[in-house]
């Protein structure tokens, strides 16, 4: 359950965004320049946050009546190693020294849901955190470490599987069907696909984050649509945009059936009104957009 | 008539409704409470909560009633229940500070060798520690229910008395006034009957949280709770009486409380409440159907929808409203504008400036794009579907408890919602 600071929404003086040129961090800018919000967008071109001298880089850029949105991560597509977790969590101490120097007046911490256990099906705020990975672990720890920072306001927001057009990563679901409808007009399951999992688009992820930001919200929240679909229906949903005729081919299982729920009761308390784009519609969306693009 | 006068300290629910038991039990009864304007409301007539039957059983037998805000007229009874209210907190816990003030005045107050009976629900351990000679200090389970009080107070299937000694003989007056009642008394160590409340709660929660998750997984298999739950209480494992109904989550305080209890004495104890916990948070998820359901099919399509809601007390024939799902479900609906109507609690009791205090029922539903029945007031029950749907904008019918038929809602073109059914078997449920 988030809490809201702000009862009604009111625009931050400034946003700060690390991690702005990635995947999350480019959608979250177009949203707040769309609503004409000030922000500082940082990259690791700009501020290499894994460096000693970051801290007092970062200090120096900050104002203490700055919201600061953390996404600079390493994420596992990079490495899963535990160097890579040590330099995540540096990027994380540098990140906290700048803020206990400078203050702020809003962190929003971006967590992710490998903080659960995968085995977990059913997944809400009180699900407890048993992360079962480096990957997990990392982000548990940097949430506890945003959470010690004395006198500023935090909210977790803990994303399950995003998916949109510049997703630069290829996991298993809407991006990689995508791509492999395009290039080799068949897509492969791990079985038959039957486990269920959560998809949300990007561009939910970041009005969330905007909704978040704008009320000065704190606590924990999962950034989920609340409706799991099967990886079949996420091939079958892609198929559907394909011009050309696309394989869904089965493979032998090599894995137990996982599934995955969300209950988003506590979004839809923090925001009664709040909507989420459908699977389909979004994947047409994204499609769509690569069309433009291309 | 008896002889022997009976005391409640406490015009509570429970005092009033036990005292009301006790008056058509054939005894005098003296009722205090410190508050004047409840002991002024009875002497008129008035009790201080609503329960079916209850005025008239206090205005059949008001002769032999004297209310009372003077404590010291309690020093005339052969016996006094402690029938206080033991509020409790957000998660549960009980404050015993004020029973432990009410039972310090009573006991200044009694006459030599009158008997106290503690009838509030206590944690184990409370009795006894009490500073009352034991032959004269007993702790009584209440099951009272919320709607059904008077009944049960006048019928109860058993007695459980928790005693000092159980093996000793009843003091005469307390024997004399529950004999009157012609059911078993099974009198038990204090700290027995205090766990056997405790017991008897957690079997009812128990039984509606195997409600709760089975028809929830109705909702997505196709099969219909409402068939289902008359084969179980047919078994008599089960029983005819058994908490089969889903519901939207525990409320009204009581059940909560022991579970709160349970827990912490689990935590004290190293014992395991894993599955008291895990009633606890099926109970919260299950509040929540209402608001996802209602947020699913009109709050995340329609700009500005009217909701109209029927029902704030936390079940039928009370005026209570703690822990009620109606008032969890407005206070998430407070951007929208709201329609409110229930018989008994006045819609003030809902702090949101878009809500509009309708009439009756079809004045709720004027122009709603969604009807939700919080509360399974009888009364309810008779709308006619077809009227419901003329008078709603929309056609999103969420009814939790079944109050109405599913059938006829979906003739008269309304997309019904209840708790163990999906709404597309609604065809093939009958």
């Amino acid at each position: 359950m988030i809490t809201h600071r702000w009862p009604a929404a009111q625009t931050p003086e400034r946003v700060v965004l690390l991690g702005a040129r990635g995947f999350i961090g480019s959608s979250i800018r177009k949203q707040l320049d769309a609503g004409r919000i000030r922000n500082l967008a940082l990259s690791s071109a700009e501020l290499n946050l894994a460096e000693a001298a970051a801290a007092d880089k970062l200090a120096a850029a900050l104002k203490a009546t700055d919201a600061v949105v953390m996404l600079a991560a390493l994420t596992p597509d990079k490495a899963r190693d535990i160097a890579t977790l040590m330099k995540n969590l540096a990027m994380m101490q540098n990140t906290c020294a700048a803020i206990a120097k400078t203050g702020c007046a809003h962190m929003v911490y971006f967590s992710s849901d490998a903080v659960y256990d995968g085995a977990v099906s059913r997944v809400s705020e009180d699900t407890p955190a048993s992360p079962q990975d480096l990957y997990g672990t990392m982000h548990y720890t940097r949430e506890i470490m945003a959470r010690s920072l004395t006198g500023v306001p935090v909210l977790v927001l803990r994303p399950t599987l995003i998916y949109g057009l510049d997703d630069t990563h290829n996991s298993y679901g809407p991006n990689r069907f995508r791509r492999a409808a395009q290039k080799d007009g068949k897509i492969t399951l791990f079985g038959d696909g039957e486990e269920t999992r959560d998809h949300i688009h990007v561009d939910d992820v970041a009005a969330l984050t905007l909704r978040c930001l704008l009320r000065r919200s704190t606590g924990i929240l999962n950034a989920a649509t609340g409706t799991s679909h099967s990886f079949r229906e996420v091939a079958e949903a892609v198929s559907k945009q394909s011009r050309i005729a696309v394989e869904i081919v089965k493979t032998p299982r090599g894995n137990p059936i996982t599934h995955r729920h969300y209950d988003v009761a506590n979004t839809i308390k923090a925001f009664p009104d709040i909507r989420f784009i459908p699977l389909e519609e979004g994947v047409a969306r994204v499609h769509r957009e690569m069309l433009e693009k291309s | 008539m008896s002889d022997v006068l009976v005391g409640f300290a406490g015009m509570t629910h429970l005092g009033v409704n036990s005292a009301a038991a006790a008056l058509a039990r054939g005894f005098r009864v003296v009722g205090y409470d410190p508050d004047r304007e409840v002991i002024e409301a009875l002497r008129r007539g008035g009790p201080p909560a609503v329960e079916p039957g209850l005025p008239d059983v206090l205005r059949r037998h008001a002769s032999r009633a004297n209310y009372t805000a003077d404590i010291a007229d309690l020093s005339r009874c052969d016996l006094v229940y402690i029938a206080s209210d033991v509020p409790t907190d957000g998660s549960g816990a009980s404050d015993l500070a004020g029973i432990r003030r009410l039972i310090e005045g009573v006991s200044g107050a009694l006459a030599r060798g009158a008997v106290v009976v503690v009838l509030c629900q206590v944690p184990p351990g409370f009795t006894r520690a009490l500073a009352l000679p034991g032959e004269r200090l007993f702790y009584q389970v209440e099951t009272l229910v919320f709607g059904e009080a008077v009944e049960r107070a006048m019928h109860p299937e058993r007695i459980i008395l928790g005693c000092a000694n159980p093996s000793a003989t009843l003091p005469a007056a307390l024997g004399k006034f529950l004999s009157a009642f012609a059911c078993p008394i099974l009198p038990m160590r204090y700290e027995s009957a205090e766990v056997a409340k405790i017991a008897i709660n957690c079997c009812l929660v128990s039984s509606v949280s195997v409600a709760n998750t089975l028809a929830e997984l109705c909702e997505h298999l196709g099969a219909a709770w409402s068939e289902i739950a008359p084969a179980l209480k047919l078994d008599r494992r089960i029983g005819q009486h058994a908490y089969l109904a889903p519901g939207l989550g525990i409320a009204g305080g009581n059940l909560e409380r022991d579970l709160a209890t349970v827990c912490k004495l689990a935590d004290a104890h190293g014992t395991d409440a894993g599955v008291v916990r895990a009633w606890i948070a099926n109970s919260r998820h299950r509040r929540d159907w209402a608001l996802q359901t209602l947020h699913g099919a009109v709050l995340s399509k329609l700009e500005d929808p009217v909701i109209a809601v029927l029902g704030l007390a936390y079940k039928q024939n009370t005026h209570s409203t703690k822990n009620s799902a109606s008032l969890a479900l407005l206070a998430h609906l407070a951007p929208f504008r709201v329609r409110i109507f229930d018989p008994v609690v006045p819609a003030t009791a809902i702090p949101n400036p878009r809500c509009h205090a309708a009439s009756s029922e079809l004045d709720a539903c004027e122009g709603a794009d969604a009807l939700a029945i919080m509360t399974p007031w009888p009364q309810f029950g008779t709308l006619d579907p077809v009227q419901v749907a003329r008078k709603l904008r929309g056609k999103l019918v969420l009814d939790p408890y079944a109050v109405l038929k599913a059938v006829a809602c979906r003739a008269a073109g309304l997309e019904y919602h209840t708790l163990g059914l999906n709404p597309d078997g609604i065809r093939t449920e009958q």
